[in-house]
């Protein structure tokens, strides 16, 4: 199995594809953090003091937890990465060779989301460092360079865990849908269209907290949302999705036949 | 990422011809697999010897690929058995040591071809090095490091072939290896081949549409048709089998005289204009013979199609109606 986590990993460094999503990840947590920043204490209405509809005031307790969490906005790019790690090997036809090698398919897939979760941890310090290294700059700039502790350091952590289970939950999906741009659309769609939209209905919105949106709001919002579960609760909830996917991906592989 | 060849990689094995690898005999039985009303593969047999090179002769659509890929474990036949030495592919114990299969030959376009081998020396376990022997031993030691996307199509064959080889398998099982092959490169992949079988002793199977590249490069055929066996032997055997039914084309200044001789001896003659003649269902050696009885001047004999030609299309023809028939009458 070591053998299977290492052919992978040489997959995927041997091509540039993490290179782009890892940086543009980290450009996006860079330029909303810039962003938040700069907006932070004004009110729609254009006055200061952050009244509701508002970002709050740098240098007070919602401000620094909301822009800390700022990586949990780009989970969408490490989706994508676990549905590319999966989907490249039907999109480029390697399945064949890959599964030649490795004929039980199941450990494959499994080798691909150890693979893949392990990866996803020092991409994940990579955009947390960048968050807080740009956060830190923007805001000391403005004269409160938030503190690394306590709450804080919860919030980048619960980032860091959403980015995790993205992108393990894309190596699942990968396996379920194989389709690369099927997958990737679908993934959007699902997570920007359809998650919104339930959000938005008052009859269904019950059902949004109990979804991969829902859990990965309640892990990481720092703002005040719609009624969600508690953090470790949508962790948890997270981490179920990601292995629900992973299995679901594992046992359709094995069965299908590689085409 | 540089690799190191760790302790947990298993034994190094020996490049190029090992007199201990192991023959293993591959064995189809009873494979059948339909999508839809369509019957792929029906209830195919055959044997594959060690030491030999066998052709899996078919045309387009006769299932030749169905059946190699449920063969390694890569579809799911609906009955039947295929096993190298007694063992079904996934069964194996260590698949790329025992079988090299060429099916596809697509890589990924943005990874180099060396780094396309060595991901495969990773998942098998066989030390790094064996990317760069098995790309010189296909002559690509020069493209290794380029993109794979910028290959030509015979340089994704000597690619795939490559793959193949990383496991020093005492089985090679390739589809379709001569598509995309300039004639040099055929030429190259026929002495090849022939160096792995004859001389290394391992178990070849070829698949091809073209009977002339099998007739010349294979010591066994495996005709398939509608997914069904029509034929199997040696094309010795094959070739005798099919003396005398081939066409033969003769000019002749007294082409008149020569279609009554060989008419009268019991020949099937077409005479056309400018002298040519056109006896089917004979060999050159019969319309000879006969032609030198009577004493009639000949400027040229040949065989038009061999007899073993004739008979592969008279084997394999009308396969589509065939196939249709068969779905509508389920």
């Amino acid at each position: 199995m070591t053998a299977l986590v290492r052919a992978e990993w040489t997959k995927l460094f041997t091509t540039r594809v993490w290179l782009g999503l890892l940086l543009g990840a980290c450009v996006l947590v860079a330029g909303f953090v810039v962003l938040f920043t700069s907006f932070a204490g004004s009110t729609p209405g254009g006055g200061q003091g952050g009244p509701p509809g508002g970002l709050p005031a740098v240098g007070t307790e919602q401000f620094e937890q909301l822009v800390l969490a700022t990586g949990a906005n780009v989970t969408v790019l490490f989706l994508i990465l676990g549905i590319i790690g999966m989907t490249q090997e039907y999109r480029h036809r390697t399945a064949t060779p890959t599964f030649l090698t490795t004929p039980r398919r199941g450990r494959v897939v499994i080798a691909k989301l150890a693979a893949y979760a392990l990866v996803a941890v020092p991409f994940a310090l990579v955009v947390l460092a960048v968050n807080y290294g740009v956060a830190a700059v923007a805001a000391g700039a403005r004269g409160a360079v938030p503190a690394l502790s306590g709450e804080n350091l919860q919030v980048l952590a619960n980032s860091g865990l959403a980015l995790v289970v993205y992108t393990v939950i894309g190596v699942g999906l990968g396996a379920l849908v194989r389709n690369q741009v099927g997958a990737i659309v679908g993934g959007l769609v699902y997570l920007f269209v359809v998650e919104a939209i339930v959000r938005q209905i008052s009859a269904i919105a019950d059902a949004y907290k109990w979804l991969p949106g829902g859990a990965l709001e309640a892990l990481t919002a720092t703002l005040q949302g719609p009624d969600l579960l508690g953090r470790w609760q949508g962790g948890l909830l997270l981490l179920g999705y990601g292995l629900v996917a992973a299995l679901l991906g594992t046992l359709l592989a094995v069965r299908r036949d590689v085409v | 990422m540089e690799p190191s060849p760790g302790p947990r990689e298993e034994s190094a094995i020996d490049s190029g011809s090992s007199p201990h690898r192991r023959p293993v005999r591959v064995e189809v039985h009873g494979l059948s697999k339909s999508f839809g009303a369509v019957r792929a593969v029906d209830d195919l047999s055959f044997t594959v010897e060690p030491g030999s090179i066998t052709g899996f002769l078919g045309p387009n659509g006769a299932g030749k690929t169905t059946t190699l890929r449920m063969a390694l474990g890569l579809e799911q036949p609906d009955a039947g058995t295929a096993t190298f030495d007694g063992t079904p592919y996934p069964d194996l114990p260590s698949p790329v040591r025992t079988v090299g299969a060429v099916l596809e030959t697509a890589f990924h376009p943005a990874r180099s071809g060396r780094n396309h081998l060595r991901v495969y020396c990773r998942a098998a376990g066989l030390p790094v090095s064996r990317a760069d022997e098995v790309l010189s031993q296909v002559g690509l030691a020069d493209a290794g490091r380029r993109r794979a996307g910028g290959y030509s199509l015979g340089m994704r064959q000597r690619l795939a072939l490559a793959t193949a080889l990383l496991g020093d398998p005492a089985v090679l099982v390739l589809d379709e290896p001569a598509n995309g092959l300039d004639p040099e490169g055929i030429h190259w992949l026929r002495g090849f081949l022939r160096q792995l079988a004859h001389t290394e002793g391992r178990t070849v199977l070829v698949s091809s549409h073209l009977l002339a590249e099998m007739e010349q490069t294979a010591d066994r055929v495996v005709i398939v048709g509608a997914g069904r066996l029509v034929r199997e032997g040696s094309i010795t055997e094959l070739r005798s089998g099919a003396q005398g039914s081939g066409a033969v084309l003769v000019r002749s200044p007294e082409a008149g005289r020569l279609t009554e001789v060989l008419g009268a001896a019991g020949f099937t003659v077409a005479p056309s204009e400018d002298g040519r003649v056109t006896v089917t269902g004979t060999t050159p050696d019969a319309v000879g013979a006969q032609a030198f009885r009577a004493g009639v001047e000949l400027h040229e004999l040949r065989a038009e199609t061999s007899g073993l030609e004739e008979l592969y299309f008279r084997l394999t023809a009308g396969q589509e109606q065939y196939a249709a028939a068969e779905g509508s009458r389920r």
